[in-house]
Order: structure tokens, then sequence, then C-alpha cells
């Protein structure tokens, strides 16, 4: 099978990959800007680079805030929802029982909830619950669209798993539950590790429930402190754009270091289902 | 604090535009969160956040009531209760040129004849200017030429009352002097406080109805160009009504979910103490809201508008509406306003399609005025 | 070998297994997503206005729906989010497409172009949409930069104080974050042809165009459908890119539905209307969510195992 690498699509190719970098080159550079630089006319390669905006940033911002606040509530819901999803998942990929395929549908259904439409009753639950502007206040909503998600990743993966594994098991006598147990979760591990990555950038990039249920730095996380940030006189393009870096660098690094497994689960997933 | 040793205090920044700030004091008394204990209200935002039973009466902590001006504390009551105590004041003034005028006009047909003159004889360029935009300053201005006729936007039972003969000779009377009497520039319409300053400041205006902030910029020689060439007056008044200043300033209110009321009420005691006033009139040049106040000196050194014609003018000062609703009832009488000073629809009309506007939202929201026979919701 | 009993017992131990592994999560979804749902239907049949609590939360049957279609703001967010929808989704498909053939022919930096695929799509919405919005600031932006130094323009233009204007980086910051994720799904698709069509087209005589009319487009109807209907959910519910691009501004003439449903929930506090907007988005997703899932039954029906 001969494939072509004539230098048409070779050019669209590089074009994408200039198209789509050239954002991220254009932030990284006016986040190293000084901020009288940062409102004349732009240049492409700039001549000074400071760190300030960095600086203040972490001094005056005090950028760690949210970015602790991010991890507690994407680590929890991820680590909460891989749990109790792989058990769920496992069933539906493996056993046999009735309800399995309009579960399924119900939960694939799910996961295109718009989560608009639900941010009335969860606003009042949390406000009576004294819930609002705390961590498990937003760990709940985040299970709406964290749990069909994962289920129905680790579903599609637990699909991929040879079939004879079970059996193989109970031939010798293990019951499901062991079997379960004993081989096919450690050979899941790859697979529960994209799907806890998949679900933890869910969650991190999570913009209207953090947004509608926290008040104020100490519970905001990432997108929704970038979001809201204000300066006195004029918007603060300097730390803002500091902060879109420091907030994509780790997603960024996730996603390159895991790019083969991320896209077969979500090709997966969203595809061939 | 020496008197409470135990009562730490956190200053929490907010923004400086007032509807952003009222934004973020929506979201978090609905939320209910106890913290701020403490929230300094605009003057329109009281009855509000008090029907909405975000913020506490204070009257069970004995505020001084009497020792401020009665129009301040009238724009904080709702139901009967006292909801804020008024910290410091600002109020609607007439700025006019000295080295054009030996006096301030005493009433609203002086000060037209005065602003033509000053236009033929001294050539400045604009007779009056105004905040004219569709917004919340026009209706300030508004109040003011009302007040001067005698009308109101709101009478003492909560009925709508801005579409009385007083009110539309009031709206005629700014309609004429755009396009009869052309002393106010149509270009008066887009403009907020700023750009009216600018105007005056720049000596193209013979007469600006302003807020006193404008004062100390304006005495600035290096930018202004009628420093020491300006005075203040309260905004005269005409035939049926009196000189009127609309009332604005910032009030000091509990949140009900506060955890710690007896705190919060000495920290607002103390903020609202003469002393505390004063200091705060010498450091950013607020006006306090003690009538007796003015008549001290350190007062007189730290304004720089000679204490008893700004105490004049403040006496003079008419709230707002007080209900819950003020905010969207403002609205709709901005819509009316400004197409009635757009020349888009008579004076009258659209008085009358307002008052039914906001009669109707009234009703709606179950704030309808009781009738007197009984007959009411 | 199984006997009968052993079987039938061996299957209810499995079923029973396998229920004690779906609950937990089935009910948490039921808990937390079906749940709140039929409170906001139940909410959506009240007044229920945050502050006025003098109102009380009254019954009012569909008063709410009334008030929705006789709502000016609500049928102009409904208009801007069809032109946000058709806006982006057409081109995500067109770029993607084209994307995509371009990745299944090219065959070496496939990892490279899959990172540079993916960067975009896993940052969050309101990254992207910041770097949008300094780009095409009226002072700082180097879109306007770029446009007056090839001499489209000759003076900065505020592309955020019209609405026409304000969608152009509306849009676009949503094709760079998406289009790279509709490539791979439609490469996915055109994996999965037969490449032996390929050859009995060039043999008939087909050049590389109505190879692609008459061999690729019709075998990737099916992913296209997906990819179309896919976008087209997302696109629906916009509201991150929006809130951070223009607020919905300027005025209200780029809000779409979601912000709309967002602003008289949290901004004016009218539950009771906002739950009505919440569940007329929920029925819209929920109409489109069944064509996906038909669209994906197609799908597959027809790619090969």
């Amino acid at each position: 099978m001969r494939r072509l690498t004539g230098w048409g699509p070779v050019l669209v190719v590089g074009l994408l990959v200039v198209a789509t970098a050239f954002p991220f080159y254009w932030a990284i550079v006016s986040s190293l800007t000084p901020e009288a630089r940062l409102f004349e006319a732009p240049s492409l390669f700039p001549s000074q680079l400071v760190f300030d905006h960095y600086r203040a940033l972490f001094d005056q911002r005090d950028f760690w805030i949210p970015i602790r606040n991010s991890l507690i509530v994407a680590g929890n819901t991820t680590a909460f929802c891989v749990l109790v999803g792989s058990l769920c998942a496992y069933a539906l990929a493996r056993l046999q029982f009735r309800w399995k395929r309009p579960i399924l549908a119900f939960i694939l259904a799910v996961t295109m909830f718009p989560q608009i439409s639900i941010v009335s009753p969860l606003y009042l639950l949390l406000r009576e619950l004294r819930l609002i502007n705390t961590y498990p206040g937003l760990v709940l909503p985040y299970l709406t669209f964290a749990m069909p998600l994962t289920v129905w990743l680790l579903v599609s993966f637990f699909r991929q798993l040879p079939a004879e594994l079970e059996e193989a098991a109970m031939a010798d006598g293990a019951s499901r539950l062991r079997a379960f147990w004993e081989i096919i979760l450690p050979l899941s591990l790859p697979g529960l590790a994209t799907t806890a990555i998949l679900t933890l950038v869910y969650c991190w990039n999570e913009f209207l429930f953090a947004l509608s249920f926290t008040l104020g730095p100490e519970r905001q996380t990432v997108p929704v402190a970038i979001a809201l940030f204000r300066g006195q006189y004029q918007v603060p393009w300097g730390q803002i754009l500091a902060a879109a870096v420091v907030a994509t660098a780790p997603i960024a690094l996730l996603v390159l270091l895991f790019q083969r497994k991320i896209v077969q689960g979500l090709t997966a997933g969203a595809v061939k289902g | 604090m020496l008197e409470h040793p135990d009562v730490r205090i956190v200053r929490r920044e907010t923004p400086d535009a007032a509807d952003q700030r009222h934004q973020l004091y929506v979201q978090w008394l609905n939320a209910r969160a106890s913290d701020p204990d403490i929230l300094q209200l605009d003057v329109i935002w009281t009855p509000e956040f008090a029907a909405a039973g975000w913020i506490l009466p204070l009257d069970g902590f004995g505020p001084p009531v009497e020792e401020y001006f009665p129009a301040t504390i009238a724009a904080n009551r709702w139901d009967g209760k006292l909801y804020a105590l008024p910290w410091f004041v600002d109020v609607g003034m007439l700025y006019w040129r000295t080295d054009v005028f030996r006096d301030a006009p005493a009433t609203l047909e002086e000060l037209s004849r005065a602003a033509a003159r000053a236009r033929d004889s001294a050539g400045i360029r604009y007779g009056m200017v105004w905040q004219g935009a569709r917004y919340e300053g026009l209706v300030t201005v508004f109040l003011e030429y009302l007040g001067a006729f005698g009308g109101r936007i709101m009478d003492d039972d909560g009925r709508i009352v801005v579409d009385s003969e007083a009110a539309v000779r009031a709206l005629r009377f700014m309609v004429d002097e755009i396009y009869e009497t052309q002393n106010v520039p149509r270009s008066t319409l887009t403009w907020q406080e700023e750009q009216t300053r600018f105007a005056f400041q720049n000596g193209q205006a013979a007469f600006m109805r302003n807020w006193p902030y404008a004062y100390p910029l304006m005495q600035d020689s290096a930018e202004s160009r009628v420093a020491s060439r300006f005075a203040v007056a309260p905004m005269p008044g005409a035939d049926g009504g009196e000189p009127t200043a609309a009332l604005g300033g910032s009030q000091l209110a509990i949140n009900t979910n506060s955890e710690n009321p007896e705190a919060a009420y000495a920290v607002i005691e103390y903020l609202t103490r003469p002393e505390q006033m004063l200091e705060r009139a010498r450091v950013v040049g607020q006006y306090p809201t003690r009538p007796a106040l003015y008549g001290r000196p350190e007062l007189a050194r730290a304004l720089s508008v000679a204490p008893d014609q700004a105490r004049r003018i403040i006496e003079r000062a008419v709230p707002r509406p007080v209900t819950p609703i003020y905010t969207q009832l403002s609205e709709l009488l901005q819509i009316r306003l400004h197409r009635a000073l757009t020349d888009q629809q008579p004076p009258r009309a659209a008085l009358e399609a307002a008052a039914e506007e906001m009669r109707a939202l009234l009703d709606k929201v179950g704030l309808a005025p009781k009738e007197p026979n009984g007959a009411g919701r | 070998m199984r006997g009968d009993k052993r079987f039938v017992g061996a299957e209810s131990r499995e079923a029973r297994l396998a229920w004690a592994f779906v609950l937990p999560a089935l009910g948490t979804i039921l808990l937390i997503a079906l749940f709140p749902l039929a409170w906001t239907v139940w909410e959506s049949l009240h007044v229920h206005d945050l502050r006025m609590p003098w109102r009380g939360q009254p019954f009012v049957w569909l008063a709410n729906y009334a008030e929705v279609l006789t709502d000016g703001r609500f049928w102009g967010a409904m208009l801007h989010t069809a032109i946000f929808t058709v806006g982006s989704v057409t081109l995500e498909l067109v770029l993607g497409l084209v994307l995509a053939l371009a990745l299944n022919r090219a065959y070496r930096g496939r990892g490279l172009v899959r990172a540079a695929v993916l960067v975009p799509w896993a940052i969050p919405t309101v990254v992207a949409a910041l770097l949008w919005r300094f780009m095409f600031d009226a002072q700082a932006g180097i879109a306007n930069a770029v446009l007056m130094d090839i001499g489209i323009m000759d003076r900065p233009f505020v592309w955020f104080i019209h609405s026409a204007g304000a969608w152009v980086p509306i849009i676009l910051a949503d094709v760079w974050k998406m289009t790279p994720f509709v490539a791979l799904l439609l490469l996915a698709g055109l994996q999965n042809i037969d490449t032996s069509l390929y050859e009995a087209a060039r043999i008939d005589g087909a050049g590389p165009w109505r190879q692609f009319l008459h061999v690729t487009l019709p075998l990737l109807k099916p992913a296209i459908l997906v990819a179309l209907i896919f976008r087209t959910l997302d696109a629906f519910r916009v509201f991150d890119l929006v809130f951070v691009l223009t607020g919905g501004g300027p005025g209200t003439s780029t809000e779409p539905i979601a912000l709309y449903t967002f602003n008289a929930l949290l901004q004016n506090l009218r539950f009771g209307y906002g739950s009505a907007l919440g569940v007329v988005v929920f029925v819209v997703t929920f109409a489109l969510a069944m064509l996906y899932i038909r669209a994906l039954g197609v799908e597959l029906t027809q790619a090969p195992e």
C-alpha cells in the first residue's frame, strides 16, 4: 500500500501545526513582554523578555490558590469517578444482565447533558446545604459530567480486552469477582490511567459550575480566576497571559506524553462506541 | 481599635464601578455567604437588599438617627425599619462661571436667560450642560428639574406620580432648553459626568450640573481653563417647586448572615463618628452626613465648597424612589425620558407611557400601593 | 460443560454481581443529573425571584414558557446561537475534512501532528478565549497589526464593539480549538475505508477528485454525520467562549442561549424563568443527542470491524 507523501498533504499539515502553535507562541512571548510595551505595535520577535508578570502572578495575585483549588476538586472528582465508574464500566462491558443496553444508551445520553439546565436546582441545593464556595460544593456537581464520561471511556476500553480472560480464570476455579479483581484490573491500569487523565483534564477545564458555585478567590478554580482577573485601570494582559501559560503548560505536557493513548480513548469512545 | 481589642477588621477590595460592585454583592448575599459582614451600599441599593432579606435592620442597635440629614435616613428606611447608616453623601449641584455672572441664578427661568445671554454676548459655546445619556445619571438630573416644578417620581404612599402636570412642565422645560432656547447642546444627550466636566473645564459651558467630585479637579490650573473662575450653588427652583438636589452617597449595612453582627455594628458606629467623618473629608474630600459638622472650621479647611453652602444644598436633597425594584423602574423611566429629550416623543406622552409601565411593573411584583379605601391587593 | 441448573444459577449470580457493580455509578448519575433536571422542570412552573421573597413561589403553570415565547431577548439568543453554530460547525467540518485527507496521506510526523492537534482541544476554553481576545484587541492585538501591515485596514478596528465584528474572534477561536478534533474523528472514518476501492476506481480511470466524490465521500458520510451532530450539540451549548470574549456584548448582541439562561438565573436571580430557559436548552439538546445516538448506530453498522 503506497502512501503518497507529496508536498500537498505535508503543506496542509505544516499549516495546521503553525496555526495551532501560533496563539501559544504569541501568548508566551507576550507574557514575557514588559507591560509598557504590550500596548504598542506588536512584533513577532521581541527584543526584551522579562518575568515581571509571572512574579506578579504569584506574589501579588497568589495564583497558587486557584491552582490548589483546581487540583483538589479535579483530583477528588477523578478519584471517585474512576473508582466507582470502573466497576460500572466493567459490568456494562463484560457481564451479562438485562437492561444492559438501555443503561449504556442512557449513560451515553447523559454525557451530552447541558450543564446550564441544572444550575438552578444545584444552586438552591448547595445553598441549602451551605456548600456554596466549598470543595464538596464543586465536586458534587462535577460528578454530573465526570461519572458518565468515566464510565463511557472505560466501557470502550474494557471491551478491547481479550474475551477469554475471565473464562480462563474461572476455568481455574476463580469466581467472577476474583477474576475481575486479580486478572482484569491489573491489566486495565493503562486504560484506567488514560481515563483518569482525560477526566482530570475535563474537570480542570470546567468553567460554568465553578463560576456559579464559588464566590471568591479562596475557592475559585483556575479557569474562573483567570477569567475574572481585574486590573485597576487597564486589562492586565501581561498577567492574564502568564496565568494562561501556567494553566496550560501542565495540560499540554500531559497530553503530549500520552497522546497516543488519549486519541485511542477518544476516537474509540466517540466513533465506535 | 482600643475600645474593642478583640475585633479584627479585614478589608476586602471590590470593583470601583458601582454596577460591578452591586453584582458582586448580589452574588455573595444571595448565596448566604457570611462574609463580608459589613457592606458599603450605594444609596439606591438599600431598599432592594432590605426587601430581599439580605441586610439586618439596625434599629435594635440604637443608632442616633436624629444626628443625620433627614433625607439620608429616609433613603435607608424600608418597611418602617432602618437598614443602613449614611456614611458620606453626594448631591447634584449647579456650577456657574463667576467671571461671566455676578450671582448664581435664583430660578430656572433666570438660569435660562443668563445662559442665553452668555452665549450671545460672552461667546460661550454652550449655555448649560448636564448628564443626558441614557443611564442612571439622567434620572438624577431629571429629579432636580422635577423638584423645581414641584413634581415627584413616587409619592409617599408608593404611587407613581411621574405623569403629573408638574412633571410634564419639568420635562418640557428640559426639552425646550435643547431645541427652543438651545442653551443645552444635543451632544449632552450622550454625555455622562466626565464629558460634562470637560466641557465646563475647557470654558465651553456657562453652567454645568454635576456632583461635588468635579470641584477640586477643575481647580487644578494645569488642566482646567476655569480654575478659580467658578463657584457652586443649589440647582434653582421654578414655578410651583423648590430648589432640589439629587441625593447620592454611600451607606454602611450589615450582612444578615454575618456571624458577628454586634462587632459589625461597632465598626459601623466607629466609622460614622463625627471625627471619622471629618477625617474622611480631609483625606478624600467626601461630604459628611451629619449636619452639625458643617459648622466646624476643620470642614471648611477640608472641603473645596464652603460648608454652609454645601449644607444648604444637602438639605435640599431628595432621594430617588425608595423601592426594592428601583433599578428596573429607573430603566423604564430612562428610556422614556431619553426619547422625549431626543425629540422622538412629546414629553406628556413619554411620561404617561413611563408611568404606565412603572405602575404595571409594581403591580406585577406585588408592590402596588394599597388603595386608600382598602380595595388594594 | 454447564448443566442447566448451574447455568441458570451462574447467570443470576453474574447478573447480581453486575448490578452490584453498576448501581453505585448509576445511582450517582440519577441523583446528581436526573433529580436536578426534574427539579428544574418543577421550578420552571413557578415564579421564584430570589430578590423578592415577599412574592413567595407561586405555581404558575406554563406562564414562564409563555413569557419565553414572547421574549425578544430569548429569540435573539437563539439567533445568536444559530449564527455561532452554523458558522463554527461549517468551518470545522470543511477544514477538518481537508485536514483529515491530508493526515491520511502524510505518513511521517503523525505523532507531532497528533500532539499539535490535541493541545488546543485539551486546554480550558476560557484560556483559548483569552488568547483570541488578546489577539483581537484593538490596540495590543496582532490581528489588527497584521491587517494593517498587509494593507487591508489603515486604522485599528475595534472588533468587540461591533456585533458583526465580535463574531469573528468568537468563531475563529472555536474553529481553532475544535477543528483538530473533528479531523481526528474524520480520519478514523477515512482509515476504515477499504483502499482497494480506490484502486478499483483508479483502474476505471477516475482521477483523485472523482475518487473523492464517489468513493471517499459516500463512505465517509456516517462519520461526517457523527462529527456534525457532535459539534452541533457542543456549539448549541456554547458558554465559556462567549462569556470571556464578549460577555454577550456589545449589549446582548452576541449572547447565546446558555449565557442568557445564566444571566437570568445568577444575575437577575429569576430562578423560575431561568429554569424554563434551562428546560428549553435541555429539550433541544436532547433532540440533538437522540439524533447523535442514531447516527452512531448507523456508523457502527457501516464500519468494518
